[in-house]
């Protein structure tokens, strides 16, 4: 196994990500489709670590911690479509323009 | 132990107490500002003993670097001629505290802005290093700022920005003068005593011009003719222990930065300056009699009174004599215990009448006899009463003056006579003829009154029966300032 | 004795302290026991003093100093310690004229004990009596001119205080301020003589100024500014011409008040100082010649201004005011001598007749003397000791102010001619206008019927003092005239005299530098008439008693009668004189006129203060600093702020734009966006 082929899960990994984030009309969806590219760095970083550092621990590290920063931020934006949803009745993006200027 | 920072700082620290205690809670405030002015006081009364009277030089100096890149030093000391403004300062600051326990209306900031104009007013008096002496000089002008600002009269807020605005203006072109010695000495320098002793090398030019900025900062504060008119509207403004601070300590810082600064590093600009110097003291005591002669409100009078007596301090130094400048650091003292008394008096019967106008009253030595006895003898000590403290100090200063300006001199004496005329028109008016029904229930000075007060009247009749004390610890430094 | 001579002033001082101070107002109060035992003490003291040098035991003069205070000094670029020395100085004159003073301040506090009773500040008036007291004796024993010109002042506050002490009613509220002023405007002229003095001089002590005088030192220029200086205190002190405005006024005081101020204390210090100072007249001949002229000018007004009052006390004040001019001129004459020997016996009959008219206007409450009349039948014991004191002042023979008056009339003689009838006139006015206050008040019958009817002999304790100072006023002119024993009191002091031992001036620094000015320059007027001479003629000094009696003579003819109708009569003949005269000579008018003056310059500069000053120098300066800002302002305003919204608006401007073509709030559009420039980015970046 060599360094390339994690890169390549890793970077189809993130596109699949990026192509939900953008189609996806359901917020959860859109959600999931962001863990997907959370995943996908962190594959980036437990590879970098294994095959350029072998003897250290700091892409895993950080890896960790991506994880937990991914479910709080998780958290946070479910917190955020429930109360949209109790306001809007719906958890669908093309609903939600306020920021439209 | 660094006394003189003990002196300086104590208020300092009072302030920032006073400054972290719950508002509602006036008695500690108050407790904590007499307990900082209170400690200023004491250690500056414990260095009378250590003071050494036969010598000339700075006594307790305290000297640390503070910003070595500008050769700027931390720099305090005292000797003949600011020791007893010292004293002066802390003493009257303690008294217009007693006057202040009146004040009910915002105490804490009150009390907070007062320790802190005391911190720059003592901070003047003792600081060797013009950075330093310009830096206190400033300071003193915010509290005084808020101080007539908030607690003042009727036109508080005009009197405020008017004093602040011109007495700024006025020291801006004394940091001028105070750089252009900073460049023009060899290793710049901000120290006096090194500005001294560097000065003989400077060219008369170039001291005429930092006289003349010096003394432009200086006059406002003295305040000189033609730069007096705003002490009037301050005073009448100020509240009763602003106005005592003001004429009794703020005013000096002007006479004691000629004598200091302009006297001993720019002696030939000093000199240039001399003839109009006199001419100047004369304005000051003879018009400044008139205008108070012409004054129906008793605090303005009072107030035209200091521009008359600021003149004898200002012809006793243009005497250039040892007499002259003996009697000019003397009157300086007096007129602070004489006028901070009448300041005091004046809001006496403020606070019980609510008005100042000398027709107003009449016949209240019936009602007020302690009050009048007090009024009448403050009154005679500063219109030169011998036997009460103004008048040795006048004496010397024309005995000062006398060697050199005659006329001047003459023309000044008669001055006295005007001088005595606007005061016992004032007691007339106020104490004498028949009693004005509209104060039939006055009420006599309270003991509170009576307690900043009584300290004053003490200290005038021995100053003026016995002026060897504050003579003495003056005579060295005046004798070396003179002496060749 | 002698060594506690400091005492005299200091007891009465601490006196009027304890009096002032030592309890609450009341009228009954007994403090001014303490006020009249400290003067009876220091008149004990002054009279041993004065009985030793008398009898030939001591020594005088007596000096003895202390260190009062010390300050710094310089004279050409040298500094040094001075030092100021208060002490006392005793020499013949400063003792009798202290025993003079506090047997005078005595008797005034006794008899005040009664006459002020029940006042309600009574205690005030004895501590105010023992102040001025203490001061007048503080003035003469001073060895310090310094310390004498302190005591000056003082005394001059405490006359304020004595003038205005009924201060509820006007008229003394301004007499009290014109005293004060009018003095005040004198004392300035002494002031810069004691300037001047120490400029030239170096000294306050009067040894030393002596020594300093008389050996020649001092250019006659200078001591003639300094003597005039002097002579210009004494003016307004004791009320000399034309500053003698005030002294009539002072009326309105307490009578025993005005007894004070009027024989023992106030205006005798004007002619004591110029003795005291005797030495700078020595040397300025042209300030004696005007002392003299002034004292006669004095001496001659007073008296015409007498004649025409009617308010008994006016009459008195203006006697004193005569009087006082009578020692002036003596004194500019050279009559050193019979000057103060005047002054001593004027100081008793002088307060005499005011504690005598004390007690009629006790007795009557008036002061106008057409509303008394018959008051002998009344009050006789007051009635036989104001004859004495009107006989004594008029010269009548062998009463006390005959010796005074002829020693005066005498010097003034050899002096002068013309002074000599001009004063003689004066001295002929005197008898009359006291003699006819007399007749006015004692003789004749009832004129207010009333007032007569109430008027009852005063009580003892205001008969006594009247009864001490009433043989005072007979026996002091014989007692001190015979065997000459007044020149021994009072020697003149002559020009370069060594008679008095002292170290030399303490700051003449070298004596050869300045030689002793040629003996002819200046030369004294008394040289050219001794001592000895100074006698009148026989037949003059006799057809001076005929004059005299005659002038008492026309008094009464003119004031008998019921209603005087002659004087009336004579009073309507010369009615823009007597015009002239009730207005003072307009010298009220004229000082009106100059108190307003100073007023209206007052309120000139004032005004010059408030608007030319306050705008030019104060607001001045706010409004340039105003324009500049303004200025400022404008370009900020115009030119640079300008630039700035003009750099915002195009922003904006560009962000709407970019906003309508793209933006419908969708976030993932937006993303979409994003996506797409990293991407360009990106493959920008790598492409590379």
């Amino acid at each position: 196994m060599t360094l390339e082929r994690y890169l390549m899960v890793s970077g189809g990994l993130f596109l699949i990500g990026i192509f939900g984030a953008l189609t996806r009309r359901n917020i959860i969806g859109i959600l999931m489709s962001i863990e997907l590219m959370f995943n996908a760095a962190n594959i980036n970083l437990a590879a970098f670590n294994h095959f350029l550092h072998p003897y250290g621990a700091v892409g895993q590290t950080v890896a960790l911690f991506t994880m937990t920063i991914a479910a709080a931020e998780i958290v946070v934006g479910l917190a955020l479509l429930l109360a949209i949803y109790r306001n809007t009745d719906t958890t669908y993006a093309e609903h939600f323009n306020l920021l439209k200027g | 132990m660094p006394m003189l920072s003990l002196i300086v700082w104590a208020p300092l620290a009072g302030a920032l107490i006073v400054l972290m205690l719950p508002k509602e809670k006036v008695k500690t405030i108050q407790g904590v500002g007499f307990l900082a002015a209170g400690v200023s006081l004491l250690a500056s009364l414990a260095l009378i003993p250590q003071f050494d009277r036969s010598l000339a030089s700075m006594q307790f100096v305290e000297k640390w670097s503070w910003i070595p890149s500008l050769n700027i030093s931390y720099f305090l000391g005292v000797d003949g001629l600011s020791f007893p403004l010292v004293l002066l300062t802390t003493f009257m600051s303690v008294i217009a505290l007693i006057g202040s326990l009146g004040i009910s209306h915002r105490v804490k900031e009150y009390f907070f802005w007062f320790l802190a104009l005391e911190v720059g007013m003592l901070g003047v008096f003792m600081a060797l290093d013009l950075v330093l002496f310009y830096v206190f000089w400033e300071i003193t002008l915010v509290p005084m700022y808020f101080l007539i600002g908030i607690w003042g009269g009727p036109r508080k807020e005009f009197a405020a920005i008017k004093f602040f605005l011109y007495t700024l203006s006025g020291s801006v072109f004394m940091l001028l003068g105070i750089l252009a010695m900073y460049f023009r000495s060899a290793p710049h320098t901000f120290d006096m005593l090194e500005l001294m002793r560097q000065q003989s090398s400077w060219d008369p030019r170039f001291q005429i011009l930092v006289f003349l900025g010096l003394y432009f900062g200086l006059s406002i504060k003295i305040p000189a003719f033609p730069f007096h008119t705003w002490l009037p509207l301050a005073h009448v403004e100020a509240p009763t222990p602003i106005s005592v601070i003001l004429a009794a300590v703020l005013l000096k810082m002007g006479v004691y930065g000629l004598l200091r600064i302009t006297y001993q590093i720019t002696p030939q600009g000093f000199a240039w300056f001399l003839p109009a110097l006199v001419v100047i003291a004369t304005i000051n005591i003879v018009y400044g009699a008139l205008c108070a002669l012409a004054q129906t409100d008793m605090k303005k009078m009072v107030a035209y009174s200091s521009v008359n007596h600021m003149g004898y301090c200002l012809l006793g130094i243009a005497g250039m004599s040892a007499p002259g400048f003996s009697g000019a650091i003397l009157q300086m003292i007096n007129h602070g215990i004489i006028a901070g008394a009448l300041f005091l008096l004046v809001g006496v019967i403020y606070d019980r009448a609510h008005t100042r106008e000398l027709s107003a009253f009449g016949g209240l030595a019936v009602k007020v006899p302690v009050y009048a006895g007090l009024m009448s003898l403050t009154c005679f000590a500063s219109l030169g009463l011998p036997g009460l403290s103004g008048f040795i100090s006048e004496f010397l200063c024309f005995l000062g003056a006398f060697q050199q300006w005659k006329w001047a001199t003459t023309i000044s004496v008669l001055g006295i006579i005007a001088t005595a005329a606007f005061f016992l028109r004032a007691l007339q008016k106020i104490f004498l003829g028949p009693l004005n029904e509209k104060w039939r229930d006055l009420d006599d000075i309270n003991p509170r009154e009576l307690a900043s007060l009584l300290p004053l009247v003490a200290i005038m009749i021995w100053f003026g029966v016995a002026p060897s004390w504050p003579l003495n610890l003056m005579n060295a430094t005046v004798a070396h300032l003179l002496g060749k | 004795m002698i060594e506690h001579a400091y005492l005299i002033p200091l007891i009465p001082l601490a006196a009027s302290f304890i009096i002032l101070f030592g309890a609450k107002e009341d009228p009954h109060s007994p403090l001014p026991w303490v006020g009249i035992a400290a003067m009876f003490f220091s008149f004990c003291l002054a009279v041993s003093v004065f009985w030793d040098f008398a009898v030939g035991t001591l020594m005088l003069p007596y000096q003895h100093d202390w260190r009062w205070f010390s300050f710094a000094n310089s004279v050409a670029g040298k500094s040094f310690i001075d030092s100021f020395k208060i002490g006392v100085y005793i020499d013949p004159p400063t003792a009798i004229v202290l025993v003079v003073v506090t047997l005078v301040s005595l008797m005034v506090q006794i008899y005040s004990l009664s006459y002020m009773h029940g006042d309600k500040r009574f205690k005030r008036y004895f501590a105010f009596v023992s102040f001025f007291t203490a001061a007048m004796l503080g003035l003469v024993a001073s060895s310090n001119l310094l310390v004498t010109f302190m005591c000056w002042e003082l005394m001059g506050v405490s006359s304020y205080l004595l003038i205005g002490f009924w201060f509820e009613r006007e008229g003394p509220c301004e007499a009290q301020k014109k005293a004060f002023m009018t003095t005040k405007l004198g004392d300035s002229g002494l002031y810069l003589a004691l300037l001047m003095i120490y400029a030239k001089v170096g000294s306050f002590q009067f040894p030393q100024m002596q020594q300093f005088f008389s050996s020649g030192y001092m250019p006659t220029t200078a001591a003639t500014v300094i003597a005039l200086g002097v002579l210009f205190g004494a003016i307004g002190k004791s009320a000399q011409f034309p500053l003698f405005i005030w002294l009539p006024d002072a009326m309105e005081g307490p009578t025993p008040g005005s007894a004070l101020i009027h024989a023992a204390t106030m205006v005798a210090a004007g002619i004591i100082v110029v003795a005291k100072l005797y030495f700078i007249f020595l040397a300025a001949p042209l300030a004696l010649e005007t002392a003299a002229w002034v004292g006669l000018a004095t001496a001659f007004l007073a008296a015409t201004m007498a004649l025409v009052t009617y308010d008994i006390k006016r009459v008195l004040a203006f006697s004193t005011v005569s009087q006082l001019g009578f020692m002036m001129c003596a004194l500019g004459v050279g009559g050193y001598t019979a000057s103060l020997f005047h002054l001593t016996t004027h100081a008793f009959f002088k307060a005499l007749l005011f504690l005598g008219a004390g007690s009629v206007i006790h007795a009557v409450h008036t002061n106008d003397m057409r509303e008394m009349g018959g008051l002998s039948k009344k009050m006789p014991i007051t009635f036989v000791t104001m004859l004495i004191g009107v006989l004594a002042i008029s010269g009548f023979p062998f009463l006390s102010g005959y010796y005074s008056k002829d020693m005066i009339l005498a010097s003034v003689w050899h002096h002068n001619h013309t002074m000599f009838w001009i004063l003689l006139f004066s001295a002929l006015m005197t008898a009359f206008y006291m003699s006819r206050l007399l007749f006015l008040t004692f003789w004749g019958n009832d004129r207010d019927h009333d007032k007569f009817h109430h008027a009852h002999e005063s009580p003892a304790l205001i008969t006594a003092p009247l009864a001490v100072l009433a043989l005072f006023s007979v026996i002091a002119g014989y007692g001190l005239a015979r065997d000459g024993f007044v020149e021994k009191i009072f020697p003149t002091p002559v020009l370069a005299s060594a008679s008095v031992a002292v170290e030399p001036p303490s700051r003449v620094s070298s004596p050869e530098a300045r030689m002793p000015i040629e003996s002819s320059e200046y030369s004294s007027p008394i040289a050219h008439h001794p001592v000895e001479e100074a006698e009148l003629p026989h037949w003059l000094a006799l057809s001076i008693i005929g004059l005299i009696l005659g002038s008492m003579m026309l008094a009464f003819l003119f004031y008998r009668g019921p209603q005087f109708q002659t004087a009336a009569a004579i009073r309507a003949a010369l009615a823009p004189l007597v015009t002239v005269l009730d207005r003072r000579w307009f010298l009220d008018d004229i000082f009106l006129w100059l108190v307003a003056v100073c007023d209206y310059i007052a309120a000139a500069m004032f005004w010059f203060d408030t608007n030319i000053v306050d705008r030019i120098f104060v607001d001045g300066w706010g409004l340039l600093m105003r324009i500049f800002s303004e200025v400022s302002n404008f370009i900020d305003w115009n030119f640079i702020d300008t630039a700035v919204d003009g750099f915002g608006g195009l922003s904006n401007d560009l962000g709407i734009g970019l906003r309508s073509l793209v933006v419908d709030g969708q976030v993932q559009q937006y993303l979409m966006y994003a996506a797409i420039a990293f991407s360009l980015a990106a493959t920008l970046i790598l492409a590379r």
